[in-house]
Parts: C-alpha cells; sequence; structure tokens
C-alpha cells in the first residue's frame, strides 16, 4: 500500500456506457466520489440517474452490453476498474459485499441459508467447520433471527420478507468486508420492517467499522443513515457534501427541487413544490446542463456550456453556473 | 345529508389453493381438502363526504387495496355493504352496475400494468365514456380537453402507452378515470411507483381537480407524508381492521393506537432530530391466512397484556373526531414506557 | 410503416442472424411453388390425357436413360416426379397452414376461456388438454382417420383435434398472468363486461407468443399428415401429397426406381427444416425472457 490515504474507495472520473440498440446510455458519465473509511455515503437520485449502475460498476458486475469505458476505481489504493474476473472474486465478499433490493437476487433458493453462509465462510477465511458453523449462528443472532441455529437448516422462502433482508446482511457482513454496497436495501419493504432493517444496517456497519454505499432513491432515508451525500442527475454527480449541510442548504438546483417536493410533516401547504418536466431521453440529452430544462434558475448559459463541480464553501461542491445562494434554514 | 360513500361492516374473504385437487392432501391419515381462506378485510366501515379526501393507511398486506377494489367492485364483497350516494351496490350485476361507474373511478398504482399497451392513449382515456354512452365518437370529442387537462396534449393521444414516462402515465390514468365525470375516484397507491418529483406534480394535479370538479378521494397509500399532505381525514389499517381514524391533522399531532404511533415514528424523516420519539415494533405482520386472536395486533404490540389476546377491541370514539380501537383506552396505566 | 419495419431492432438481428435468413431462403422457395407451382411445370400430373405409360419410371434427367423433360424422372404412371412434387408440396402446406389455422382459433377461445373464468370451466378444458397430451398426438390422428375414413377435411380435423392443446395451455397461461394486472381490472370500472374485455384487452395481449408456436406447428402438421398419408389414412389418392408420393414410390424403392420416393422426401424435410430455422429465429426474438 503505497498510496495509504484516508478514503477507502476512491472513484474517479468513472464513465459506464451501455450500447444499445437504440442508441448509447451513458448511465454512468463521468462520476468521482470518495468515501473515507467507517463512513457511509449516500449515492441519491430518480430513477435514470445512474445510481445503481455506479454501485455494480464498483463491484465488477456490470454485463454487456454495459462497459466501463474510462475511469478509475481505487479501492484501498488498487484500482480495480480494470481487474480480472479472478482478483474481482475474491474482493467481492471478502472485501467488498453487497446487499440488494430483492433479498431473492442474492440468496439461492434451493440451498439452505446454513450452506450459503458457510461457503461465504469456506471461500474467504480459512476457519474449520465448527467454527463456521458457531460463527454463522452467532452472525444471525446479531441480526435478530432467533433460534439461529434452527434456522440455518431452513430455505430463503421460508422467511419473511424482512427476515431474508436480515439474512442477507448476516451473509455480507460474515467475512467482514470493509466496503459494503447497498442497493436500495429497503425499498421493498413496509415503513415498520424498514426502520428495523436501517437500524440493524447501521449498527452492523458502524460496529465492524466497515464504510458503506447506500444506494437509495430517499433522501429521508440517505438524511438517518448516511455522513455524506452525493447526488445524481443523468449520470452526473449534481451535488456532493455532508448530509446535513446539502440537506439544510442544498446549493444544486435539483437537490433543492428535490427536497421541497418531499411533503414535509410538520407543515402542510397546499401544493407541494414540484420540479416541473420530466428527466430528458438519457440516449438524447440537450447541450449544457442536463437540468436546464427543468430548472427555474436556468439562464442562456445553461444550455450553452455544461457546469462542471466546482467548490461551494467547506467541503462542499455543486455543478451549476446559478448555484442557489445558502439562506440556513 | 347521504355520504357520497358509505362502507359498513365491509368484509372480503379469498379461497385460495386453488380447486379440489389442488387441496386434497392426507392429515392424520385421512385424505382431507380443507379450505384456505385469506380474510383480507374483517369489518371495515367508514364513510366519505361530497369533496373529502379519506386516506386509508397501512403496510402491505393490511387489505386497504382490497378494500378499494372491492369498493370498486372488482372484487365482489363477501359480506357487509357498500353505498355511493346511499345506493346499495354491493350485490348489483355488471348491467345494473354501470351508471354507478359513472360516479365512481379508479386510479391505480402501477403506471405500467394500468394501461393496455396495445391501445392509443385517446382510446384507453375515451373507453369509460365510450361505454356508458354507447358512442366511441362522443367520447372521443371529450379526450383531448381531457388530455390537455392532465398536461397532455392531443398529439400525444395517438400514441401508445409505452412512448410515455411513468409520471405521463399516471396522468394518462387520471385523464381515464375523469372522462365520466365521476364525483368519486378511489386512488390505489397512486404515486407510490413514481420518483419523488414526479410524485409531487401528480399529487399537485390529484389536489387541483379536486377543487375544480368537487371530487371525493378515497386514497390508498402506505406514505404518511404523502397522506399528510393530501387527505382531511385519515384511517389506519391493520390486519383486515381499521385500528384509528381522525381528522389527518389530529392523527399526525395525537396519534393514540400503538400502531398508528409506530407507524409515525418509524418513517424516515429529511429532519430525524424533529422525529416524534421512537415506537419501535418488533416481529412482522401475522398472516392472513391465520389471524390472531384478539386485537390483532397483539403480536407485535409493546403493551400487549393478557386481555389483548382474548378480547377484540372495537373503535371508540375518543372526542374530536377521533376513534380508536385499542383496550389501552380503557386502562391507560397499562401504557410503560 | 415499411422504412420503419427496415430500421427497427428485429430486422437488424435478423440481418446477423445467418440461419434465420437460411430459413426464410427454403420459406421463399417453398411459397414460389406454391403459389407459382403449375405454371413451373409442363404436365398436370393427374391430368390422366397427359400421361404416357411409355415415359413410366424414367430416371433424373443426369441420369442414363433420363428424360431432359422430366428433370427428377417419372413415376409408373409416366407422371413427371418433379411436377408431382410441385402439386403435392401445394397440398401439404394447404393442410399444414389450414390446419394450423383452425387449431389456432379453437384453442385461442378454448384457452382465453380457461384463463378468464377459472373455476369449473378451466378444470373441466384443462383435464381434456391433459388426457389429450398423454396420448401421443400420431396415435390420436390415427385413431381418428381410421374411425372417419380418408379426407383432406378429415385430415383437417383430426390435425386440429391434436393441435389445439398447445394454443389452449399458451393461450390460458397468459390470460392468467393478464388478468391480475391492473388495466383489466380498469377496464372493468370502466364498466365493460367480460366478452368486451376478453376481446379488446385480453386477446391482444396474449397472441405475440402464438405466433412461434404456430410457425412451428405448421412443420409438424406437415410431417404428421404425411405420416398419416403414408400409411394410407390421409389424403386421397386424386389429392397426393408429399407423403402419399412417398408411399406411392415406396414400394419400388429397393427396386433400384428411388427417384419417386427419395424426391419428394428430400422436399418435406426441406420444408420442415426451412420452417424450424425460422421458428427458432422468432422464438429468440419473441421471447422477452430472453431479451
Amino acid at each position: 500500500m503505497q498510496t495509504k490515504s484516508d478514503s477507502l474507495l476512491q472513484v474517479e472520473d468513472l464513465r459506464t456506457h451501455f450500447h444499445t440498440f437504440a442508441g448509447t446510455v451513458r448511465a454512468v458519465d463521468g462520476v468521482s466520489f470518495e468515501i473515507g473509511r467507517g463512513e457511509i455515503m449516500g449515492l441519491v437520485g430518480e430513477s435514470g440517474g445512474g445510481k445503481s449502475v455506479v454501485g455494480f460498476s464498483v463491484l465488477g458486475l456490470i454485463d454487456p452490453p454495459g462497459r466501463i469505458e474510462s475511469g478509475r476505481i481505487l479501492f484501498d489504493g488498487e484500482d480495480i476498474a480494470g481487474a480480472s474476473e479472478d482478483r474481482l472474486r475474491k474482493i467481492r465478499g471478502k472485501e467488498i459485499a453487497m446487499i440488494f433490493q430483492d433479498p431473492m437476487t442474492s440468496l439461492n433458493p434451493v440451498q439452505t441459508i446454513g450452506r450459503q453462509m458457510d461457503e461465504m465462510l469456506r471461500l474467504h477465511t480459512d476457519l474449520d467447520k465448527k467454527a463456521r458453523r458457531a460463527r454463522c449462528i452467532q452472525m444471525l443472532e446479531d441480526v435478530g433471527i432467533s433460534q439461529a441455529a434452527d434456522r440455518l437448516s431452513s430455505y430463503p422462502h421460508q422467511f419473511s420478507g424482512g427476515m431474508r433482508q436480515r439474512v442477507v446482511i448476516a451473509i455480507a457482513m460474515l467475512a467482514e468486508p470493509r466496503l459494503i454496497v447497498a442497493d436500495e436495501p429497503t425499498t421493498a419493504l413496509d415503513v415498520t420492517i424498514q426502520a428495523q432493517i436501517l437500524k440493524l444496517i447501521n449498527r452492523q456497519v458502524r460496529e465492524h467499522g466497515a464504510s458503506m454505499v447506500l444506494v437509495t432513491h430517499d433522501l429521508a432515508v440517505v438524511a438517518e443513515m448516511a455522513d455524506h451525500v452525493t447526488v445524481l442527475y443523468c449520470g452526473k454527480v449534481v451535488e456532493r457534501g455532508p448530509t446535513r449541510e446539502v440537506i439544510d442548504d442544498p446549493r444544486h438546483p435539483y437537490t433543492a427541487g428535490l427536497i421541497a417536493s418531499i411533503p414535509d410533516p410538520s407543515e402542510r401547504k397546499h401544493r407541494l413544490d414540484q420540479i416541473p418536466g420530466a428527466v430528458p431521453d438519457i440516449r438524447n440529452l440537450p447541450k449544457g446542463c442536463n437540468f436546464q430544462a427543468r430548472c427555474p434558475r436556468a439562464q442562456a448559459l445553461c444550455s450553452e456550456v455544461e457546469p462542471a463541480l466546482s467548490r461551494q464553501g467547506e467541503g462542499r461542491l455543486a455543478a451549476c453556473h446559478f448555484p442557489v445562494e445558502g439562506d440556513p434554514a | 345529508m347521504t355520504a357520497m360513500l358509505e362502507v359498513d361492516k365491509l368484509e372480503q374473504r379469498f379461497n385460495i389453493g386453488g380447486g379440489f385437487l389442488d387441496r386434497l392432501k392426507f392429515e392424520k391419515g385421512r385424505l382431507r381438502a380443507p379450505k384456505r381462506v385469506v380474510r383480507a378485510v374483517n369489518g371495515v366501515s367508514f364513510k366519505v363526504n361530497e369533496g373529502e379526501v379519506l386516506a386509508l393507511v397501512g403496510e402491505s398486506g393490511c387489505g386497504k387495496s382490497t378494500v378499494a377494489k372491492t369498493i370498486a367492485r372488482i372484487h365482489n364483497p363477501t359480506g357487509g355493504r357498500v353505498c355511493i350516494e346511499g345506493e346499495e351496490i354491493q350485490d348489483l350485476t355488471p348491467r345494473q352496475l354501470l351508471p354507478v361507474r359513472a360516479k365512481m373511478q379508479m386510479i391505480f398504482q402501477d403506471p405500467y400494468a394500468s394501461l393496455n399497451p396495445r391501445q392509443k392513449v385517446r382510446d384507453i382515456v375515451a373507453e369509460p365514456l365510450a361505454e356508458q354512452t354507447g358512442s366511441w365518437q362522443q367520447a372521443h370529442e371529450k379526450t383531448e380537453a381531457l388530455l390537455a387537462r392532465v398536461g397532455l396534449n392531443a398529439e400525444q393521444g395517438g400514441r401508445y402507452p409505452h412512448q410515455f414516462s411513468g409520471g405521463q402515465r399516471q396522468r394518462i390514468g387520471i385523464a381515464r378515470a375523469l372522462s365520466v365525470n365521476p364525483k368519486l375516484i378511489i386512488a390505489d397507491e397512486p404515486v407510490s411507483a413514481l420518483d419523488v418529483s414526479i410524485q409531487a406534480q401528480i399529487l399537485n394535479l390529484m389536489m387541483d381537480l379536486r377543487d375544480e370538479f368537487g371530487l371525493a378521494y378515497l386514497f390508498i397509500s402506505h406514505d404518511l407524508s404523502v397522506v399528510h399532505h393530501i387527505a382531511d381525514r385519515v384511517a389506519v389499517m391493520y390486519l383486515g381492521s381499521i385500528v384509528e381514524t381522525a381528522p389527518c391533522d389530529r392523527i399526525f399531532a395525537k396519534p393514540r393506537h400503538p400502531y398508528t404511533r409506530a407507524l409515525l415514528s418509524a418513517a424516515p424523516s429529511l429532519d430525524p432530530a424533529k422525529k416524534p420519539k421512537q415506537l419501535e415494533l418488533s416481529g412482522e405482520v401475522p398472516s392472513a391466512l391465520n389471524l390472531p386472536s384478539g386485537c390483532c395486533f397483539h403480536t407485535r404490540c409493546p403493551f400487549a397484556w393478557e386481555r389483548c389476546a382474548v378480547e377484540r377491541p372495537v373503535l371508540q370514539d375518543t372526542g374530536g373526531g377521533q376513534e380508536v380501537a385499542c383496550h389501552l383506552l380503557d386502562e391507560p396505566q397499562r401504557e410503560t414506557t | 410503416m415499411m422504412t420503419a419495419f427496415f430500421s427497427s431492432e428485429f430486422f437488424a438481428n435478423y440481418r446477423r442472424n445467418g440461419s434465420a435468413i437460411a430459413g426464410s431462403i427454403i420459406l421463399v422457395f417453398f411459397a414460389v411453388i406454391v403459389l407459382a407451382g403449375p405454371l413451373l411445370v409442363s404436365q398436370d400430373p393427374y391430368d390422366i390425357a397427359s400421361l404416357d405409360l411409355m415415359d413410366s419410371y424414367k430416371p433424373p434427367a443426369w441420369l442414363e436413360g433420363g428424360d431432359p423433360r422430366y428433370l427428377l424422372g417419372t413415376d409408373g404412371q409416366g407422371r413427371d416426379v418433379l411436377a408431382a412434387i410441385f402439386y403435392g408440396t401445394r397440398i401439404s402446406v394447404m393442410i399444414g397452414v389450414s390446419a394450423m389455422v383452425c387449431s389456432l382459433l379453437l384453442g385461442t377461445f378454448v384457452g382465453l376461456l380457461a384463463g378468464y373464468f377459472g373455476g369449473r370451466i378451466d378444470a373441466f378444458i384443462m383435464r381434456i388438454a391433459d388426457i389429450q397430451l398423454s396420448f401421443p398426438s400420431m396415435l390420436i390422428a390415427l385413431f381418428l382417420m381410421s374411425a372417419f375414413g380418408t379426407g383432406i377435411d378429415k385430415v383437417l380435423i383430426a390435425l386440429t383435434a391434436v393441435g389445439w392443446v398447445v394454443y389452449a395451455r399458451t393461450v390460458r397461461g397468459q390470460t392468467l398472468s393478464e388478468v391480475g394486472r391492473e388495466y383489466v381490472q380498469a377496464a372493468r370500472v370502466s364498466g365493460l363486461r367480460d366478452g368486451k374485455i376478453i376481446r379488446r384487452h385480453i386477446l391482444p395481449n396474449v397472441t405475440t407468443p402464438l405466433i412461434v408456436v404456430a410457425t412451428v406447428q405448421v412443420g409438424t402438421f406437415i410431417l404428421i399428415e404425411a405420416s398419416l398419408s403414408f400409411l394410407g389414412v390421409g389424403v386421397p389418392i386424386t389429392q397426393p401429397s408429399l407423403g402419399l408420393l412417398i408411399k406411392n414410390g415406396f414400394d419400388v424403392l429397393f427396386s433400384g426406381l428411388w427417384w419417386v420416393s427419395v424426391f419428394p422426401g428430400l422436399f418435406i424435410m426441406a420444408l420442415v427444416f426451412g420452417i424450424n430455422l425460422f421458428g427458432d429465429f422468432l422464438r429468440d426474438e419473441l421471447n422477452p425472457r430472453l431479451k
């Protein structure tokens, strides 16, 4: 490790494109961010924003017609963007774990969860059989599954949605990964279950001192979980910064609009603030700023020159020619 | 005054497990074909007045969508009464229902599944009116204005649904519901499949239409922040029953039922510091195939005691238009935190 | 409209798919035979007056003793084998296609009923289908043919009786998944009654997978019909299909007069091969799960 730095994961100018018949989809187009050790970063955006593709790119799970075109993904100083499948397989699970929206995509329906957990440990640790079993039981108890020893012989379909997600979290944490990529981990769950799972993820990540990329469409989830937030729009970072500051004092009009359009439980307005229009066709993006057509602050410059990320005070970045001026709430 | 919609002790059960042969199994040495019954809705009563928005809130599987679809007579109720402007509709035949359909329409959850992919938008929007008037031509004359009202243009009427985004599709669904000039719209999670920024657009559109046409909404949702914004009154459902109902502001300010309180405190908030005190639930929702005895909520309730497992609480008026079904009302000292 | 087709993804994939192109070339060849066959040969093989017994059992033109008028030789009655094949192909293809259409209509109708109404109607129809599927289709066809006697109309009935099941099952499955979708519920809320819902909303959405089934089935039907005719329970001798041509030459096959039987056989093989090649391409293209 020559380039020992504070950040565990550093993504630099990542471009992941999909070459479909109807044209090239620039799902991720020049995204950069970094995550410090033990930090949770929220990756927020609406559908089509490219947030999940960033997650999959980090895991090296981009399949044709998709391709990482350029950019670097530095995991603890090692560039894994172009790493071999062999190397990636070693990293996945051991160093970087994943939690998906639908637990059934990561669980094998025809194997008991005990076997799936055991396999994880066999691949990534040199514990003996007895120790592995003990560790699996310990882990299941940690994620709040009672009678863990009996549950090892259950199949995924014998668990409810919330319990399944607990199992997925248990498997993800088994090999003590240093980074967890969670893609909408609670979107499919009910609010009361979501609250339980978020709390569990938070506790697990913090206790193990791991870092996490939390991919979500829900700013409120980010507000409760993440230290930093990166907002994506049409495959580009539009704003980055510490979560609290970004939510209290957004600089990019898109972030501001997104926050304003969430109904605020403490005040009831007759009309919600809305962002007009819809996300542009990603195969046919406008010249200049992608957000111009929906932006209340857009001027002539916005349709000519694409704004670059620029500093907006301490530790904050936004890609806007006419950023919202700070009016601390 | 007769209510726009009145629902009285509505019950909905579904037989699952398929035909006789599918259910056949060996049990205790005998061949049996037990019936498996999902009790989705168990005696739900409420009223929606003209121009009022009643939100029916709950988690998945609580029966809120089933209530909506039973009122719209997509399902036939297995018990109870449904009245539209005083007229009982639960036993009407499809033919007799047609005039009722002109008063009551529905907006669906999934903007991708709720529009026929092989039908042009113009025809989708005109269909309910064409059915009422028996004339496509007459119905088509109105579609342009309808499309314009929901923010689409006439030229888009010639396209197919797949050429539209989720938000636009939901607008098409709204235009379809509006075509017959209904007085009541049943909205089954109309924004839950949409992006946040589009949600706000659709909610605003629905509110504008309410002001303009004096619509009443039965608004089904799992999202409390959305409900808070749009509803006049809120009814909270859990496992097929209403556990609490109150005017909107009151239920957010003074929730009484433990489940309502848990629901309110569980929702993630942009400002976690300002959230109400956490009332955390353990466990998960029991199956509607096998309802718990007594109060359905007792298996997860932090305050439950013996009585809750035995006796099913009924809705009691607690003043201010609030009704709560909980034994804690009788024995408030049981609430220990 | 045409330009839209030529710039579509479907066409682009077609152009890249060698076996699809080969399949469609074969099919075009047969289409020409079916549409213009009688114009391409000089002899009407079933006009007794045009036959000359002196020309019987002439070998193909390129062999010793061959006659340039009869490219693929003649049969025992001096009939041009090529002309007989062209006429026979028309009959085979016509039977295959019409039987497919009959099966498609019957199966789709029954499948819609079963899938939409469910319950007893569904149970009744699907049990019949299950019973039907538990017998080899050849056996059912043979049984029906021996009960009815020969004739093109009887072959059609037998093939339809064998073929409807696959449509009924496909349509039923598709209908079941469509019925649960919200647009069907929306139609009900709009006040539409069952007949209209089925016609306007369900039918247009269940037909795509049938295209593949129908294409491949034409090939299967041609083969079944050929087998029936070969066994002598198919088409009548006055309207010989390719199968019957094979049978007619079969008796002399081992006396060195192989061409009477072998050429019709090769034509059947090529025809079914072409249909299957193209059918496979359609399956890959139209199956949303493979996309």
